[in-house]
C-alpha cells in the first residue's frame, strides 16, 4: 500500500551484559535529563557528581472508602515488595485497582466509573501519599497527596487539594503499570490491546496524544454518521475527513515513535526471558499513514464502501503491532510458552519505555500472575522484578507459590485480604 | 435536613414547588438549591419576589436576540424587531464579520476589546453525532448578510470553539463562504485546548484575535 511505513528491529538476544541492566537505561536517561542547575549547584558546593540510582516513585500509605467491597482500607505499604493474599473474591484485585485509580483516575478493568462505587454507597474514594525520589545527592525527596473520588458516573481528582489542569497530567504524575492474566492476549489475542499497548507509552512520551486520539475518535464518527445518514452536503463531510486525517496521521507518527522506543527494549527483555537462539520481530502496521493530504485522499475514495460499515477502512483504528518469532506471525505459531514470554518481554518493555519517558522506575501492580505461568516463566519474572527499582505489588491466591529471589525476599511486607478487609499493616 | 425534601412533597404548598421546579430548569441550579431560593423568594423577602416577577414577565417582551446578529438586545416596544449596541454602533466596521456560536463568546469578545468588526451568532455547532448537520445552521442567512449591497463584507473571521465541533463548523463555513469571494479567517488558538472561548481570559482572546489565520 502506498506511504505505509514499516518501523521495525529484530530481536534476539543481546550480547552485552551491560545491555542486560535495565536499571542503567532509566539510570542513563535520567542523567541526561538532569537540568544544568543541578549540576552546576554540585559542583560549586564542591561535590563530584556521582553516578546516581534512578529516581523512584514510592506509595508510602492508601486510604480506601467503599472501593468496590473494599468498605474501609488503612494501610501502610514497604518501599519495595507487597504482597496481597487471600481467597477468590476477598478483594485482592479490588486493591490494586484502588492503587491504579488513584494514580491514574481510571480503572483497568472497567470504563464504567459507576462500577467502583461499592454497592448501596453514594461514592467511592481513595487517597494516597506518593513520595518521589530523586535518589541524588542535594535533593530531597518530595511528598505529595493524591485523592481520586467518583460519585455517581462523575471521577474527581486532586494533588495536593488541587485540581490538576488535564486528566493526562494526572495519569502521568505517578506513573503506575499492571499486569493481569487478561493481558496474555497481548500476544494471542486481536490488535486492540496492542494499539492500547503503544497509546499507553504515547501517554508518556507524547502527552497530546490523548487528544489526537479522542479527536480522531469523535472526528470518525462523525463522518459515519453523516455518511449513514446519506448526508448530501460535500462541504460538511469534507470538515470531518479533514480533522480524522489531521488527528489521525498525527497518531501514526506518535506511534510510529512510541514503537520506536519499545523496539530495543522489548529485544533485550525477550532475550533475557525466552530461549537465546529465538529471534523476536515486532513490526507497526500502520492502518493509516503519517501524511495527512494522503489520509484525506484515503477517506475521500473510500466513503461509498465505508458507508455501510460502522468504521471506515482506513486509519489507525485498524493499526496492528505485528509480533513475528523466526519470520512467522506470533499469533499463529507461538506455543503457549512462547506467547507467555512475548507477553513478559513485552510489558517489560513497557515499563522501561515509560520509566526513561518520564524519568522515574514506574511502580507495578501484578495481579494473580502465576495462575497464568510455568513455574520457569514465573521465575523469571521473578528475577526481573527484582532487578526492578521499582516499588512492586503481587496478588496471589496461595502465598507459597510464590518464591522470591533473595533481593526482594528481605523487603516484602504482607497483606492477608478477606472479605474487604485488610488488617492495618501487617509487618 | 430541610433539602431532603422532595419537590411535591407532603407538606409542601405547590406553589412553593411550581416555582421551585422553574426554578431547577435554570442552568446549574440542582433541586436542592432550586427549594432553597423558592423558599428565600416564599419567606424572607417579599419585594424580591415581586419585583422578580414583574421583571421575568416583561423580560420576553423586550429583551430578544438582535435581529441583525443574534446578538442580545433590546427592543423600543413589546414585540418590535431588537438591534443590539453594536449593530447600531455607526464606528463598527461593517466589512469585518466574527461568527461566533453562542452569545456568551460573542460577550467574551467584546470584553477583550481587539474587535472592530461586528458578529453574527449561529446558535449552535455542526454536531452530527447530536444530530446538528449542515442545514440546521443558519448558513441562508449569513449568506445574505456578506451580499448586503449596503454593507458588504470582506472577511469572515470564524471564533468557533477548539472543540472538533467547532473546527469542523469552522471548516464548513470556510468552504461555503470562500466562493462568495469573501477572505474567511480563524482565531489563532491561543485558547486553551478543548477550552471554552467564554473563560479564555482577555489578553489570549485578543492575541488569537490579532494572530487570526486564513483558512
Ligand atoms: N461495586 C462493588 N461493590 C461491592 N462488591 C463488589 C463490587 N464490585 C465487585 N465486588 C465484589 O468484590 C469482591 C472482590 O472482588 P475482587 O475482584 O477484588 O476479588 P479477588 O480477591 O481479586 O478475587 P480472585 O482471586 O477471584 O481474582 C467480589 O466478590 C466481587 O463480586
Ligand atoms: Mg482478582
Ligand atoms: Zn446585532
Amino acid at each position: 500500500m502506498p506511504g505505509r511505513e514499516c518501523f521495525e528491529t529484530v530481536a534476539s538476544s543481546p550480547d552485552h551484559a551491560s545491555e542486560r541492566d535495565p536499571e542503567r537505561n532509566i539510570r542513563g536517561a535520567f542523567e541526561h535529563g538532569k537540568r544544568s542547575e543541578d549540576m552546576s549547584a554540585g559542583r560549586a558546593a564542591g561535590l563530584e557528581t556521582l553516578p546516581s540510582r534512578p529516581p523512584k516513585l514510592v506509595i508510602t500509605s492508601l486510604t480506601v472508602r467503599d472501593f468496590r467491597n473494599l468498605a474501609k482500607v488503612e494501610i501502610v505499604f514497604s518501599p519495595r515488595f507487597n504482597v496481597i493474599s487471600g481467597q477468590n473474591g476477598q478483594g485482592k484485585t479490588s486493591l490494586l485497582e484502588a492503587i491504579y485509580f488513584v494514580a491514574t483516575s481510571k480503572s483497568f478493568r472497567t470504563h464504567r466509573s459507576a462500577e467502583l462505587v461499592r454497592h448501596g454507597q453514594e461514592a467511592a474514594s481513595v487517597r494516597a501519599e506518593f513520595i518521589e525520589d530523586p535518589q541524588d545527592q542535594g535533593l530531597a525527596p518530595l511528598v505529595r497527596e493524591q485523592h481520586a473520588a467518583v460519585a455517581g458516573a462523575r471521577v474527581v481528582v486532586k494533588i495536593d487539594g488541587a485540581r490538576p489542569s488535564t486528566l493526562a497530567s494526572f495519569a502521568t504524575r505517578s506513573p503506575v503499570i499492571t499486569f493481569h492474566p487478561d493481558e496474555m492476549a497481548l500476544s494471542t489475542g486481536p490488535a486492540g490491546l496492542r494499539r492500547t499497548l503503544l497509546d499507553r507509552l504515547s501517554l508518556f512520551m507524547t502527552p497530546e496524544s490523548a487528544d489526537h486520539r479522542s479527536r480522531y475518535d469523535r472526528a470518525v464518527k462523525a463522518r459515519q454518521e453523516l455518511l449513514r445518514r446519506g448526508s448530501e452536503s460535500e462541504s460538511e463531510i469534507e470538515a470531518f475527513e479533514h480533522l480524522a486525517a489531521v488527528h489521525g496521521s498525527a497518531l501514526t507518527r506518535i506511534r510510529a515513535q512510541a514503537t520506536s522506543a519499545l523496539l530495543p527494549e522489548l529485544a533485550l527483555a525477550f532475550g533475557r526471558i525466552a530461549a537465546p537462539d529465538l529471534a523476536l520481530v515486532a513490526e507497526y502496521a500502520p492502518g493509516g499513514t503519517t501524511d495527512e493530504s494522503e489520509a484525506s485522499a484515503a477517506l475521500r475514495s473510500s466513503r461509498r464502501r465505508d458507508a455501510g460499515r460502522p468504521s471506515p477502512s482506513f486509519g489507525p483504528h485498524r493499526d496492528d503491532l505485528v509480533l513475528s518469532l523466526d519470520g512467522r506471525r506470533a499469533r499463529i505459531v507461538a506455543s503457549q510458552g512462547q506467547h507467555r514470554a512475548i507477553t513478559l518481554a513485552l510489558k517489560a518493555a513497557e515499563v522501561s519505555v515509560i520509566g526513561h519517558a518520564r524519568g522515574i522506575s514506574p511502580i507495578l501492580l501484578l495481579d494473580d500472575v502465576s495462575s497464568e505461568l510455568d513455574a520457569e516463566r514465573t521465575d523469571a519474572l521473578f528475577s526481573y522484578l527484582a532487578s526492578q527499582q521499582g516499588q512492586i505489588f503481587v496478588t496471589t491466591t496461595r502465598r507459597a507459590l510464590i518464591s522470591l529471589p533473595e533481593g526482594l525476599a528481605s523487603h516484602e511486607r504482607h497483606f492477608p485480604v478477606s472479605g474487604g478487609q485488610i488488617p492495618p499493616t501487617s509487618e | 435536613m430541610a433539602y431532603r425534601f422532595r419537590t411535591g412533597g407532603a407538606d409542601l404548598p405547590s406553589r412553593l414547588t411550581r416555582v421551585a421546579q422553574l426554578l431547577g430548569r435554570l442552568p446549574g441550579v440542582g433541586e436542592k438549591t432550586a427549594m432553597r431560593f423558592a423558599l428565600f423568594l416564599a419567606t424572607v423577602d417579599e419585594s424580591t419576589a415581586r419585583d422578580m416577577g414583574a421583571e421575568v414577565g416583561a423580560l420576553r417582551d423586550y429583551v430578544r436576540p438582535c435581529h441583525l446578529c443574534g446578538n442580545i438586545a433590546e427592543s423600543e416596544a413589546p414585540g418590535e424587531p431588537a438591534m443590539c449596541t453594536v449593530c447600531s454602533d455607526t464606528r463598527r466596521d461593517s466589512s469585518l464579520l466574527c461568527v461566533v456560536a453562542r452569545v456568551q463568546d460573542l460577550l467574551a469578545i467584546e470584553r477583550s476589546g481587539a474587535m472592530r468588526g461586528r458578529y453574527f451568532v449561529l446558535g449552535k455547532l455542526l454536531s452530527p453525532l447530536e444530530g446538528i448537520s449542515a442545514d440546521d445552521l443558519p448558513l441562508g442567512q449569513l449568506r445574505a448578510k456578506i451580499r448586503d449591497p449596503e454593507a458588504p463584507v470582506k472577511e469572515i473571521l470564524v471564533a468557533t470553539p477548539p472543540s472538533v465541533d467547532g473546527e469542523a463548523t469552522a471548516l464548513l463555513l470556510a468552504r461555503e463562504l470562500t466562493p462568495l469571494g469573501v477572505r474567511v479567517t480563524r482565531i489563532a488558538s491561543g485558547i486553551p485546548h478543548g477550552g471554552d472561548l467564554e473563560y479564555a481570559d482577555q489578553v489570549t482572546l485578543g492575541r488569537a484575535i490579532e494572530g487570526r489565520k486564513n483558512l
